[in-house]
């Protein structure tokens, strides 16, 4: 069975289907990379471009690791977004690259929508890496697998995300991804960093009150403070912020029960989550990143919809 | 020449043959004869099924982007969108560059469009450079020939200077025109802010940003006993505060887009930037509470908000691409879908009459003796904007290959004959 989409542009297009057919795409994949040769030639002729309009390391990696594991050549593209802006329009970049024969697209943008719009224009498939504070949704897609490996499932569970939710795309898609797979969501932070209409449009609970939400919830999604997309100061202090929306042992320790931390990297320190609890057995912060790959080969595989040859 | 209509529905409120139907010469682009019937051959005869007839069609705010953006749009090509979408006289915004802020470029404008068959009436602007920080020479443009004054897509910020320049016109009993926009609330947003916008995962402009500056600037209007209007307001709040400032007696009035009465914000669910607009697409219940404060009169005139960018403009990410789109040719055809329980003489009230009233322009007659400023149309005929079909230099419209209700068929302005269709 393919997937219900030709790119992936968001989860809020995929089907729960379509979440459990890259779920089980990925336990496989998952079993190949424990092995001596972790390598297989699946897309051996299938050219990929990476095009990061936004700086980005891990995820750049984590998706060139997976091209690599499967034998697609490829190439890397990084500029920034606003010499696009002065100059070439997106437009003319991709065609440009894609004139050099490459069947697929991954792409990290600045600008929300960006992979929509580049859609409707070029005939390759587009797998979106992150467009502006939309979406994310490899990011999500390999949370929810890290969910579904630690709990056995993720229907039923109580997820909190915690942080900055207005400029979190991973917070956008992991709602998205949680919800279709029957988890209940609490996102916490903040006032000045949680959507007026977040509660009424996505259909999850919103707290100001982190102990609260942490006593309520199975796992804590806890985001990166992203002060690089704020386009004014919207709260006094890291320090403050720490204070009373930073995770600390202290805290998790004060909880009725055990419950799992995640992250989506990279990590400040003493910010959201304190080392004492980032480097916890509770964390699973480094399973995360394993099973990034893994996820990535998965949508990889799925969108450049060739067979299996392992 | 000479021009004979057939048959004439004449819808013009408030003039004497208002409702009848008549056979119409005119010669030499005045209004020799209306008859029942006239039997003389002219140059031009126009028969045609449910002919209708009113005074010319008048826009109160467009952007015809010259001097400056002359690639978007001309006086020229502007001229022609207009009478081929009914308008005889159009009102243009400052936002050129250089601005229309001195009588230099307000003579420019009226200058160059002499020889078009549309009037063309510049805006001056309020603030040098449409910075917002210090008056223009309103007083010399208003001399000059300025309908009135805005800051145009750069709505005054400071309430220092909005108090000042509504003080200032009124030496010449001038009126002043604001979209009310607070940018320091709305600056970073793409769409209005709601369930669509976060479903999105798009930035959004807050409702209060037009409520606060909405209700500012009443303030500021209460206070300085001047002349205010309004133009592309979209909520339902809005609407609610400027009916209560008419009945307390201030000189408020308002126009609204045809794309307000008609688009959402659901619309931007594909990231189209066709649909990027400012202020933004609403909300369905505004939608009503529009179209409700249209036929309650709360509202008094239509604004095309015609902003034509070319297509390098638009085509690009949502955050990058230009605002606005064009209105002027789809007007009357998306009223007609947006507005159907309205009357044609409301239709023609709302385009022809009212904003005449507000701005001290004189209404066109349709009687013997008058020179002819008239709009041919069908009111209900259903047609297809085509693209190839649009006469504006820009093609950035929603309405493309959309059904619209009500036609243009042409206007008769300055001994002028300007029609597309076939009679």
């Amino acid at each position: 069975m393919p997937l219900s989409v030709k790119h992936l542009l968001g989860i809020k297009d995929l089907t729960l289907q379509d979440i459990e057919l890259i779920f089980q795409t990925a336990d496989n994949f998952k079993e190949v990379l424990k092995r001596p040769i972790k390598k297989v030639p699946t897309l051996r002729d299938t050219t990929i471009v990476n095009l990061f309009f936004e700086n980005s390391t891990r995820t750049r990696i984590s998706f060139e690791l997976a091209e690599k594991r499967l034998s697609a050549d490829v190439i890397n593209f990084t500029a920034s977004a606003s010499s696009v802006k002065k100059g070439e329009t997106l437009i003319d970049t991709v065609n440009n690259i894609l004139a050099m024969k490459v069947d697929l697209v991954i792409m990290r943008h600045s600008a929300c929508g960006a992979p929509h719009f580049l859609s409707k224009h070029i005939q390759a498939a587009i797998v979106n890496a992150g467009d502006g504070i939309n979406e994310h949704p490899t990011q999500a897609l390999l949370d929810s697998f890290s969910i579904r490996e630690k709990l056995g499932d993720v229907k039923g569970k109580k997820v909190a995300i915690v942080g900055d939710i207005t400029h979190s795309r991973v917070a956008m898609s992991n709602i998205y991804c949680l919800k279709k797979q029957g988890a209940e969501v609490t996102v916490v932070g903040p006032p000045t960093l949680i959507p007026k209409y977040m509660a009424e449009a996505m259909g999850v609970n919103v707290t100001y009150n982190l102990r609260e939400a942490l006593e309520w919830c199975d796992v804590a999604n806890v985001l990166r403070i992203q002060l690089e997309r704020q386009n004014m100061p919207l709260f006094s202090s890291l320090r403050e912020y720490n204070l009373f929306y930073g995770i600390s042992r202290e805290l998790l320790d004060g909880l009725h029960k055990e419950i799992i931390i995640m992250h989506p990297g990279p990590i400040n320190r003493g910010v959201e989550l304190n080392s004492d609890v980032a480097d916890s057995k509770q964390s699973i912060i480094l399973q995360q990143v394993e099973n990034g790959v893994a996820i990535r080969m998965a949508v990889l595989y799925l969108i450049a919809g060739k067979k299996a040859e392992n | 020449m000479r021009i004979l209509l057939k048959k004439a529905h004449i819808i013009a409120p408030g003039q004497a043959l208002n409702g009848l139907i008549r056979d119409l010469l005119i010669e030499d682009g005045v209004i020799r004869q209306i008859a029942g019937e006239i039997n003389i051959v002219g140059d031009r005869t126009i028969s045609r099924e449910n002919l209708h007839i009113s005074p010319g069609w008048i826009d109160v705010f467009a952007h015809f982007c010259d001097p400056g953006y002359e690639y978007k749009e001309d006086l020229e090509s502007g001229a022609k969108a207009a009478a081929a979408g009914g308008f005889t006289e159009v009102m243009i915004i400052p936002n050129t560059h250089p601005p229309l802020e001195s009588k230099a470029q307000i003579e420019y404008i009226i200058r160059k469009s002499q020889h078009l068959p549309v009037n063309i009436r510049p805006m001056g602007a309020i603030s040098k450079d449409l910075e917002g920080k210090a008056l223009a020479e309103m007083y010399e443009m208003h001399r000059s020939g300025a309908v009135a004054f805005s800051d145009g897509t750069n709505p005054v910020q400071s309430s220092g200077l909005f108090l000042k320049a509504l003080q200032y016109v009124k030496a010449f009993d001038g009126i002043i025109i604001q979209i009310p926009d607070d940018s320091g609330i709305s600056q970073h947003g793409l769409m209005h802010e709601g369930l669509w916008s976060t479903r999105l995962g798009m930035p959004g402009k807050p409702a209060i940003a037009e409520e606060m500056l909405l209700e500012r600037d009443l303030k500021l209007l209460k206070y300085t006993e001047s002349k205010l209007h309004f133009t592309g307001v979209s909520l339902k709040k809005s609407v609610d505060l400027i009916r209560a400032a008419k009945a307390e007696g201030l000189q408020v009035t308002c126009s609204v887009t045809p794309y307000h009465l008609l688009l959402s914000d659901e619309n931007l669910q594909q990231y189209d930037s066709v649909f990027k607009v400012n202020p933004p697409l609403r909300e369905g219940d505004d939608i009503m509470a529009l179209r409700n404060a249209v036929k309650e009169g709360v509202i008094d005139c239509i604004a095309t908000h015609h902003f034509p960018q070319d297509v390098d403009g638009k085509q690009k990410e949502f955050e990058y691409a230009g605002e606005g789109m064009i209105g002027l040719e789809s007007c009357f055809g998306v009223l007609g879908k947006a507005l159907e329980n309205l009357t044609v003489e409301q239709k023609v009230s709302l385009l022809a009459v009212n904003a005449r009233k507000i701005f001290g322009i004189p209404i066109p007659e349709i009687k013997e003796g008058s020179a002819a400023d008239i709009t041919l149309f069908d009111p209900e005929i259903s047609w297809i904007f085509e693209e190839n079909g649009i006469h504006s230099k820009s093609k950035n419209s929603p309405f493309k290959g959309s059904k619209l209700k009500g036609k243009p068929l042409g206007i008769i302005n300055k001994n002028r004959f300007y029609t597309d269709s076939s009679f």
